[in-house]
């Protein structure tokens, strides 16, 4: 075997780079440069820094050897790997490079599987973990800011004179929870589109298209006790501890940690492309329609108005965006009509007095 | 992230793009011959290479619960290092993963606590006037946090860096910075923005005077009156340009950054053209884009690449005259910067 090399050497006091004659011998590395005394290196001290890719110099120095280096070639990395066995773990065999492919795709493929693992269990588990240990003030402030920043890019409808009757609809709605954490507030703003939403804290957000959508004071009770569940579920606080962690984790694989800490502007925005879970939507559903049939409200408007937008989206996907954001199934509305003919009768009409069809034009200006 | 995070905005922090060697002039000797000899420093990476490194990192970030994190950053950083070649040589990096991690452990809390302060005053409550205080508190102490993190980020990245065998250092005090940070950023609001270019130049004479290699300084001879000229062109022509203009004059400054930055008696020179930072952030973005951000890589293969490719040093270079005088430097700056990446901040 080929015990002789040429080489570098750089002694780690000037940028001055010598030509070295290198060779292998029995206890170390002995190194001659040009101009320069011969020094000894243990095999045990060596330490490869560069040259684990194609093209690289190879780089090694001697622990604690204060920048002291020898530049070579692959070859002699080779070479040094057979005469110390026992060190050669620590130097790069160009053999392995081959191999690395392979390994690279499968750690390519591993990461994919734990993050697709991250996505389905581990970030709902520690969003529904969290968010039932967030203080109910700081959900309030979160909605109210989340609530404001939505609302100031489009017309908020707050004339008290119009909104009266939803918030006797609201009052209604709300009237049988019992020891509630939460105060309800209802933001009505006019945008077209046909959509409602919760915010964290007790804010409800629905925007004017959707209120154009209902026939009857009931069929809004139905939207707004599905909302206050949700609520009073937590399940929009989950949703964007959810949105965060997978933001995260997005930006971890592709390797650019930029832009994720700032959460709360990004909330406002999230809040319209939330999509509720299966499971949160089923809740909701249900527990909101209890909630109608313990306030002795009519249930059977919530169903009816669920069924309407979803016949209606075939034609206007992007205007009936709540079907989108509270995905719902024939089964499910089913469901629904089946508990609400069950349960307790009506007691009461809601706004007896009151045309909804007037009243529920809480955005129209003048008139 | 955005384009937008590079474009030069008075007053923004501008620390040399990841591992911050690129930006470190090569030392050099002054010439004896009469004819000046030309050096030009070479980026030899890849994307792809890069990619794998990435993807291991990733897959180990995970198996670890994060800790990987910082050895994963390391790895990157030696490899854009030893890609790097300046006369046959390539840079090394020295860093470890335990540096960095102990480095941000020390800082995070502070950190977070100081940027929940920033973001959240309002969900805190408290009354009104508590609230502004607290904000404006935040921004203050941001304001002196900037540029004391990017002092201390530099001084451990240079630490850490070597061309044959000779460590870089950074010398400058962290207070001075500060001094010049929160001045100039004064002067530039009294002035509405047109002390910037002066205040560019006055950071990055700072920045540069204060870099050694070995016992080797740094020198810079620019006071940046000539960056006023085209700074006012590309700020009236902001509108018509929809803020191309701006490429003019980022290519300027480098240029003229480059241009009056010696050491020992050689001189840098840049060429880069505002086509050519164009056609680079385009393609950048272009490659964001498509890539849904997964194309990091080749992002930073082409910044590395891009920042060598219009640069050479005319001179000599005389490497035995270059003597060994290596400083010390704790991770716990790189750790606050560290922070600032997290917050948006691009300080690599």
């Amino acid at each position: 075997m080929r015990l002789d090399w040429d080489g570098w050497y750089l002694d780690g006091e000037t940028a001055a780079r010598r030509r070295a004659r290198l060779t292998l011998g029995p206890g170390g590395l002995e190194i001659a440069p040009a101009d320069a005394a011969t020094c000894a290196w243990p095999y045990a001290e060596i330490e490869q820094r560069q040259g684990h890719y194609a093209g690289e110099q190879v780089r090694l120095e001697r622990r604690g050897g204060a920048g002291a280096a020898v530049l070579v070639d692959h070859e002699f990395v080779a070479a040094l790997r057979r005469v110390a066995p026992a060190d050669a773990a620590r130097f790069h065999d160009p053999a392995v490079r081959s191999r690395r492919i392979a390994l690279t795709v499968l750690a390519a493929v591993a990461s994919l599987g734990m993050a697709a693992a991250g996505y389905v269990w581990v970030i709902p588990g520690f969003a529904a973990v969290a968010a039932d240990h967030v203080p109910v003030r700081w959900e309030e402030r979160l909605g109210a800011s989340v609530t404001q920043d939505y609302a100031s890019s489009r017309r908020e409808c707050a004339d008290p004179i119009r909104r009266q009757p939803l918030e006797e609809l609201l009052a209604a709605v709300t009237a049988p929870i019992e020891g509630a954490a939460y105060r309800f507030r209802l933001t009505v703003v006019d945008d077209k589109t046909v959509n409602a939403f919760a915010a964290p804290g007790g804010y409800i957000i629905v925007l004017r298209g959707l209120l154009d959508e209902t026939d009857t004071p009931e069929q809004l009770a139905g939207v707004l006790a599905h909302e206050v569940q949700h609520v009073l579920h937590r399940h929009t606080t989950r949703l964007l501890f959810e949105q965060t962690s997978t933001g995260l984790l997005m930006s971890l694989m592709a390797g650019d940690p930029g832009g994720t800490v700032a959460f709360a502007p990004q909330a406002a925005r999230v809040l319209g492309l939330l999509r509720y879970s299966r499971t949160h939507e089923e809740e909701a559903d249900v527990d909101g329609l209890r909630l109608l049939q313990t306030g002795g409200i009519d249930p059977r408007g919530m169903a009816e108005f669920f069924e309407k937008v979803q016949k209606r989206v075939g034609t206007e996907p992007s205007l009936f965006q709540y079907v989108s954001t509270h995905p719902k199934t024939a089964q499910r509305i089913e469901r629904l009509r089946e508990l609400a003919a069950g349960g307790t009768r009506a007691r009461r009409v809601l706004l007896p007095l009151v045309d909804w069809r007037r009243a529920r034009e809480v955005c129209t200006v003048g008139r | 992230m955005s384009v937008s995070a590079d474009v030069y905005v008075p007053g923004e922090v501008t620390l040399p793009a990841e591992d911050g060697l690129f930006a470190l002039p090569p030392p050099l000797e002054p010439g004896a011959s009469a004819a000046p000899e030309t050096h030009r420093p070479t980026f030899h990476g890849e994307g792809g290479t890069l990619l794998g490194i990435q993807i291991v990192n990733v897959f180990l970030t995970f198996a670890t619960f994060g800790v990987y994190w910082f050895w994963g950053k390391v790895r990157v950083r030696s490899y854009l290092c030893s890609q790097t070649e300046l006369e046959g040589d390539r840079f090394a990096y020295h860093g470890t993963g335990k540096e960095l991690l102990l480095g941000w452990l020390k800082v995070a809390p502070m950190l977070f606590g100081g940027y929940f302060l920033l973001t959240h005053a309002k969900l805190l409550g408290g009354g009104r006037t508590w609230r502004f205080g607290a904000i404006g508190a935040s921004y203050a102490l941001f304001l002196v946090f900037v540029p004391f993190a990017q002092v201390q980020a530099l001084r451990y990245r240079l630490s850490r860096t070597s061309w044959r065998g000779i460590r870089f250092s950074f010398r400058g005090s962290p207070l001075a910075f500060v001094r010049l940070y929160v001045v100039g950023t004064l002067l530039d609001l009294l002035t509405l923005m047109l002390y910037s270019p002066i205040y560019a130049t006055r950071r990055q004479a700072f920045l540069t005077t204060n870099t050694w290699c070995g016992d080797r300084r740094f020198d810079f001879d620019g006071d940046g009156r000539e960056l006023i000229r085209s700074y006012l062109r590309s700020l009236a022509l902001t509108v018509p340009t929809l803020g191309l203009s701006w490429f003019f004059y980022l290519a300027a400054k480098q240029r003229y950054f480059w241009n009056h930055t010696t050491v020992g008696g050689a001189r840098f020179h840049s060429t880069l053209t505002a086509d050519a930072y164009l056609r680079l952030k385009l393609g950048n973005l272009v490659l964001r884009l498509f890539t849904l951000g997964f194309g990091w890589p080749w992002v930073t293969a082409r910044n590395a690449r891009f920042a060598v490719a219009y640069l050479s040093l005319v001179g000599a270079l005389d490497g035995a005259g270059i003597r060994q005088d290596a400083r010390d430097a704790s991770a716990t700056g790189e750790g606050l910067a560290g922070l600032l990446d997290g917050a948006g901040f691009d300080l690599g």
